[in-house]
Order: C-alpha cells, then structure tokens, then sequence
C-alpha cells in the first residue's frame, strides 16, 4: 500500500517537473510550448550519447539538461520572435502553431537518427530498506532532486528580485514595463530554465525507467494535462497537480493495468477541468 | 525654463487609422501642463506614445534635448519619463510594498528612502503596506500607481486620467498630493477629462479634439474662454 | 485602385470537378501515380474539413487523425467482427467523430477557454485514441492494424473506379461547403472569425455556431476516414497519427489558403507534388512539412489562393 503511494508521488514530482516548464512559458510568454516534450527528449537523448561516448553519468546528465536549456534558448530567440510581435490570443495561436511544427521537426529528426537510442541510468544500489518498505534507489533519487529544483524555484521565484520580477511579469506584463523591466530578456530566461526542467524531467526518466525519442508527445500531452489541472499559470498549481496524478496513476495502475489507467488518468483530467476550469489553483503564483 | 519634453507634429495610429495627427506641445522643467478633451480625442494615445508604448508614424518626441522616440518603453522609463495609465496595471497578487518596490527596478539599491517618501506622501499605503494590490479600493489603487510611478525618481510623470472612476473626495486628494510635488519641482503631464480640477491644478493645457489641438494656453485663460465654459464645463 | 474581380463559387467548382476529373488522364495509366492521386484527393477531403472547423471558426482541433481514425476503426470493427455492411457502419463511424467532434467543441466553448483548451483536449484525445486502439487489441489489434481488402466495399478497392467515387464525395463536400458558406452560417462564421464578443453582442449564438461547425467538419473527417480505410486496405494507429494525417494537413491549409473554397485542393495539389519531391528522404519528410508549418505560419499565412488572386487581379473564392 504504501509503497504504491510512494510510488505514486514520486512518479507524480516527475510529472509536475515536466509540466512547471510550460506553466511558467505560459505565464511569462503567453506561449503553450507543444514543443516541450521533444525539449525533454533531447535532454535525455544528449545525455545517452555523452554516456556512450565515456563521460561520468553525473556530468553526462549535467550536460544534458544543458543542452536542453540551449535548444529552448535558441528556440525562444530565433522561430518564436514572430508570435512574440503579437499579444493575447493571436500570440497563442501563433506560437501553438509554431511549436507544433517544432515538435514535429525533432520528433522527425530524432526518429531517423537516433531510432534506437535510450537512456537509462543504472544506479549502484537498486533498492534500499527503510524500516518495513523497499525502497527503489531510483524513485528516491528521482523524488529528492525533484523536490530540490522545486524548492530551488520557489526560493527563486519569492525570494529574489529576479523572481519577484518574473511573478510580476506574469502577473501584469505591461504593468512591468512600466516599471522599466524588459520582460523579452527576463522571458528568454525563463523559457531556458523551463527547457533545463524538461531536459533534467527527461533525464530523470533515464533513471526511472528509460527515455527513447518516441517518449516526446507522451511527455507534452501529460504535462499539458497537468498545467491546465493545476492552473496554466500557477507553480504552486502544477507540482500539486502533478503529485495528484501520479497518486492516481500509481493507484490505478496496480489495481486495473496500463490502458485502462491512461484512461482513468484522462478521464479525471477532464472531470477536473470541466470542474474548475481554471484550474486547482486560479492564479496564485 | 528650458523645454524638457517637446511633442514635435507627430501622428499615431493603428492600423489604417490616424489617432492623433500633427500634434504638438512643449513641457517645460517643473511645469504642469494639462491635455483636456472628450473621450477617444486620442489623450491615451498621445501619452502611449510619448511613453515609447507605441511607435510614431510622424513627427519625434524629445526629451531633455535627445530624440527617444523609436526607444523602448522600458528605456524610457529609465531616462526618467513614467507614464501612469488610466488603467493602473496593479500586479494584483503582490502587495503594496511588493508593487511600489518593482517601481524602483532602475534604482533597485536605493529604494529604501524612495519608499519612505512615496508613503510619507500617501500615508494610506502605508497603512496597507502588507495588503495586496487587488483588493484594494479604487482610490488606494490610483494613489499605488502613482506611488509606483513616483519610486524611480522619474523627472517627468505622465498622468492618464487619475480621476477615473473616484470618488470626489479621493480626486481632492489626490489633487492635493500633486500640488505638493509640483512644489517640490516635479515636471507634471496629465490627461484629463474632470477639468475643473486639471485647469485649477495645471499652469498651462491644450485641448484635444479628434486628435488635433484645438486650443493651448494658460489653464487660467481656458478656464474663463466661453467655448471651454460651454463644452467642458456644461456653463452657458 | 481597381476592386479584383471576383470569380464566382460556381466557376470555381466546375474547374476544380473538370480538372480533377481529367487529372487520371495525366497519368499515363500509371497505377502508381494513381493512387497517389487518389489519396490526394482523401487528403483534400481532410483539410476541407480542417478548413470549416479550424479556417472558420478557429478551433483549433489537434485530432484530425483521432476523428477519422474513430470513424474508421469504428466502421471496420462492426464490418469485420459483427459481418455488418459497410454501408451501414460507414455512417454509424462518421456519426460517432461528428459527436465527438461536437463534443470537445461544445465543452470548450462553453467554459470560453479559448485557443489553448481546444488544443489541449483534442490533443489528449489523439493520444486516448492512439492507447485505446493499442489497448483494445483483441478487437483492434494493435499496432498490427487491420486488413480492410477483404470487407471493402467493391467501388473502393482501386483503379479508375475509386479514384472517380473519391472524387464524388469530394466534389459533394466542396458544394457543401460552398453552400454553407453562402448561407446563414457562412456569415456567421465570418462574424465569428472577425470578433466573437462582437459577434455574441450582435445576437449571433457563437456556440451554436461553432459547435455546429466542429459537428459537420468532424463528420467529413469521419467520412474520409472510412473512404481511406476502405481504400487504403489497411488501418493501425500509424495511419492516423498525428504525424500522418494532421501535419499533411496543416501544411496542406496553410499552403493553399484557410477559409477559401479552392484553399483546400490548391493545398492538397501542391503538398502532393511536395510530397513526391522528398521521397527520397524517407522518414525524414516529417522534419520538411515541421520545417514548412513554421515558415507557412510566420510569413505565408494567407495561402496561395491570396497570393493568386492578387497576381491575377481576381478574388478567387
């Protein structure tokens, strides 16, 4: 029992990390990022190539998710300027399109050149025991990093001036430019650090289980669900939400088998959002 | 008194459609000057511009001598020119310190004695320094916004219609609090469209129709002229 | 400067059903070349219906493959494992993606979440349909797929004779269209494209509106889904991925022109011929027609039916 709900949320810390990139691209950027699970794929798949060509895992993985970092970067800079010459709807639009066409092209691209390449992160000890329960050393490395970057992210985002500046971007954009902020340069950084998430959520993957380029719509459409649940701009909303999912997801999957649990996972994402459409948590950044 | 903040025929639109068209007018060192007219005449437009938020079609903008015109809005926030919208856009969700603090973004490290003379000046925010934007009234929220506006020691203030949606007693006060820092020598642009109160507090103002001026002069002379009496002031 | 000329909805249909017509003509009896024709035009019928519910009413529905692959998989299913006729289940496939169409239509319009929530709705569909398919193989099987030659009905199982019924339908669902958008409804959409607020203020019921767009454009999905089962001799997942059917056409729309008449087989015409060109790379395609939606998006949104017309100084419907 409790280890399913271990389980559970540590597959659900997993899922928030993938989804708080696009919350904050969202917020910050007025963009859904259709492209975010192919940013993941690439922080995997970057990591597996430096590890088959030698590197330690650690540094492999540091580099991965850096590369992810960049990919979102050059993205933010180079194909997603002309939606950010638009605002509001028209904006979204533009970059749902842009991003779809994306995702596309890496997904593409990955698939001829790497089709068989998977990350997996082998650990030195499989499990451990803490008292009555075993313990996966994967799902415990898994849990305490994601937990660590969330904790490094909020800290960020209310206790620094650049964090209280991004809140403040995503709370009133124009509001900041009256300020003196330049939201475009503060939104390029935030679109990176939300690509280092998906590149790190991707390599975490690796240590779960394995990560192979076929993983990226599975990993857009579940993040996507978990956003909006939590409300598509709220932080707060999206690592709840996600370690619901994961609850439920765990739950399900024990007692009623894989297909069957995607299903009652879609199912619940929809109840909820008919529900309270804005999501669990409207907009508490 | 040299000319701070000189408007230079210049033409705004959107789309295919001028807004404001050949408009010109000079802002002196500490003066306040005044821009009365109807509804759509075109006063938002003119400030937006001015404010770098949107791009001219004609004409230049110029600012203690320098051209900032085609400068991005934030640029211009830090040579000191800050335009405070009718609209306020408040972050909502943070509190008033929180606000006002964002205000003092191009003087970060110095803010501390600007906050304490924003709410010396506006001693209600100080009493809800800890509250957040959002629920604030209508009249905390202007004087935030002003207050905002005030934190990085801007030279010149842009005022859209600070009036809007107040109560009389919150316009009398806020009134007073601009006369207090035109004392204290800040150079003052208001819009307005409450215009007792802009030709009473303003040295000088121009009357926007349609996007043209149609009269400039001493806020005193307007306040007397027949036409203004008539159409502004529902007298005669 | 002079207004362009416009050219009439009529003209335009009589060409388009007179070219199309001669097109086999073209081919050197080429069964090869046949086909390919043939599945452009299924591909035209698909961004027809693309058209009226994303080109129309900007619902922007990331299922196009779901819906017809619903419908196909639907009708082959009751075909194959009840020996029902395909008649009868075509219809039963097509009513099924109209419902679900309407469905994700009405859900989001009634919760007025915009742009984004329609996406992600119809995208999470693409992947419940694609793991309901994997799931549900003892009726399905999986990623096998299904041999549809068997149960085709005969009209649909190659050569001329299909290439011509293909072209039927097709030609119905561009009098369709054309029709609905001379109609109430057609002025309506474009009220709705324009300014919805407006739109609502004025009386118009955008719901009903825009559900009704999704319904019929999800019922055409349905119906070409089941002509490419049939046709095509195969369904599994793969056929209707998204990376099968929805980028073919976004590309498609986008090339030739959203909410014309003619957009649409401009469209599937041009990305044909495209798709011949890059062959050679093989799977690599997918990464040009990526490559294509982000260009067409960002510099030729209007499609070259607008381009056309303003070289031809005509307004080409």
């Amino acid at each position: 029992m409790l280890a399913i709900l271990i389980d559970g949320i540590v597959q659900g810390l997993q899922l928030s990390l993938m989804a708080v990139g696009i919350t904050l691209i969202f917020g910050l950027g007025g963009v859904l990022n259709l492209a975010h699970g192919q940013i993941a794929v690439i922080g995997g798949i970057a990591t597996a190539l430096l590890l088959a060509a030698g590197l330690h895992p650690l540094l492999a993985s540091v580099l991965g998710v850096l590369s992810a970092g960049a990919f979102g970067l050059i993205m933010d800079r180079t194909i997603l300027v002309p939606a950010y010459r638009y605002q509001g709807e028209e904006r979204l639009l533009l970059g749902l399109l842009i991003t779809l066409g994306l995702s596309f092209v890496v997904n593409g691209f990955l698939d001829v050149r790497y089709p068989t390449v998977a990350l997996t992160l082998p650990l030195p000890t499989p499990s451990f025991t803490v008292g009555a329960i075993t313990v996966r050393t994967a799902s415990a490395a898994v849990a305490v990093i994601a937990l660590a970057a969330f904790a490094l992210l909020f800290a960020f985002l209310k206790g620094t001036l650049l964090g209280k500046v991004v809140r403040s971007i995503m709370q009133n954009e124009v509001g900041a430019g009256l300020c003196g902020i330049n939201s475009g340069r503060i939104r390029t950084l935030i679109v990176a650090l939300s690509a280092m998430m998906a590149g790190l959520a991707g390599v975490m993957q690796g240590l779960f289980s394995s990560l192979g380029t076929e993983l990226g719509n599975e990993f857009t459409s579940f993040a996507l669900i978990v956003a909006v649940i939590g409300g598509v701009r709220s932080v707060n909303g999206t690592l709840v939400a996600g370690v619901l999912l994961g609850i439920v997801n765990a739950y399900a999957s024990y007692y009623v088998g894989a297909y069957l649990t995607l299903l009652i996972l879609l199912v619940t994402a929809a109840g909820t959002i008919l529900v309270r459409p804005q999501g669990l948590f409207a907009f508490r950044t | 008194m040299s000319v701070l903040l000189g408007v230079a025929e210049i033409e705004v639109g959107y789309a295919d459609i001028a807004v404001v068209r050949g408009v010109s007018l000079d802002v002196r060192e500490g003066e306040s000057v005044g821009v009365i007219g109807p509804n759509g005449a075109g006063k938002t437009t003119l400030f937006k511009a001015i404010a770098g938020m949107l791009g001219l079609r004609g004409g230049s903008v110029r600012y203690a001598g320098a051209r900032i015109d085609g400068r991005r809005h934030y640029e211009i926030v830090r040579q000191g020119i800050v335009y405070v919208p009718a609209e306020r856009e408040l972050f909502p969700h943070m509190s008033v310190l929180e606000n006002l603090e964002l205000g003092a973004y191009p003087c970060y490290g110095a803010r501390a004695e600007r906050l304490k003379f924003v709410l010396d000046l506006f001693p209600r925010l100080r009493e809800r320094r800890k509250q957040l934007a959002g629920t604030l009234s209508g009249g905390e929220q202007q004087m935030l916004a002003i207050g905002r506006g005030l934190m990085s020691r801007p030279r010149v203030l842009l005022l859209d219609e600070p009036s809007t949606g107040l109560a009389p007693f919150f316009v009398s006060e806020i009134y007073r609090k601009f006369a207090q820092l035109k004392s204290e020598g800040l150079t003052i642009l208001l819009a307005e469209q409450q215009v007792p109160h802009a030709l009473s507090f303003t040295d000088r103002a121009y009357v926007l129709e349609n996007g043209r001026i149609r009269l400039s002069g001493n806020s005193r002379d307007l306040l007397g002229n027949a036409e203004i009496q008539r159409t502004y002031l529902g007298m005669g | 400067m002079t207004a362009n000329r416009p050219v009439s909805g009529r003209a335009a249909l009589s060409a388009v059903a007179v070219a199309l017509a001669l097109v086999p003509l073209a081919l050197g009896g080429s069964a090869y070349y046949l086909r390919i024709a043939t599945l452009a035009l299924i591909f035209m019928g698909y961004t027809v219906a693309f058209n009226i519910i994303f080109g129309h009413t900007r619902q922007l529905f990331l299922c196009l493959g779901a819906l017809a692959g619903a419908s196909a998989y639907v009708s082959v299913v009751l075909t194959m494992k009840l020996s029902m006729s395909p008649w009868l289940t075509i219809p039963i496939g097509i009513a099924v993606a109209a419902l679900l169409g309407g469905a994700f239509s009405y859900v989001s319009v009634r919760r007025s979440l915009g742009v984004i929530f329609v996406g992600i709705v119809t995208l999470v569909f693409s992947m419940i349909f694609h793991n309901l398919v994997l799931g549900l193989r003892d009726w399905t099987n999986g990623e096998t797929g299904l041999e549809t030659k068997a149960i085709a009905p005969a009209v649909l199982s190659g050569g001329l004779p299909s290439y011509y019924a293909i072209l039927a339908v097709l030609l119905v669902a561009l009098v369709a269209y054309h029709l609905l958008m001379r109609s109430r409804a057609g002025t309506a959409f474009q009220a709705i494209a324009d300014d919805e607020l407006a739109a609502e203020l004025a009386g118009i019921d955008v719901t009903a509106y825009k559900v009704f767009a999704a319904s019929v454009g999800s019922a055409l999905l349905g119906a070409i889904g089941a002509l490419h089962a049939y046709y095509g001799g195969f369904i599994s997942p793969t056929v209707f991925a998204l990376s099968s059917i929805d980028i073919v056409v976004l590309v498609a729309l986008l090339l030739g022109g959203m909410g014309t008449l003619l957009g649409p087989v401009l469209g599937g015409i041009l990305f044909t011929l495209i798709d011949e060109l890059v062959r050679p790379l093989g799977q690599l395609n997918v990464v040009v027609y990526g490559i294509m939606i982000v260009l067409l998006v960002v510099t030729f949104r209007h499609g070259v039916v607008a381009m056309l017309g303003k070289r031809l100084k005509i307004r080409l419907p």
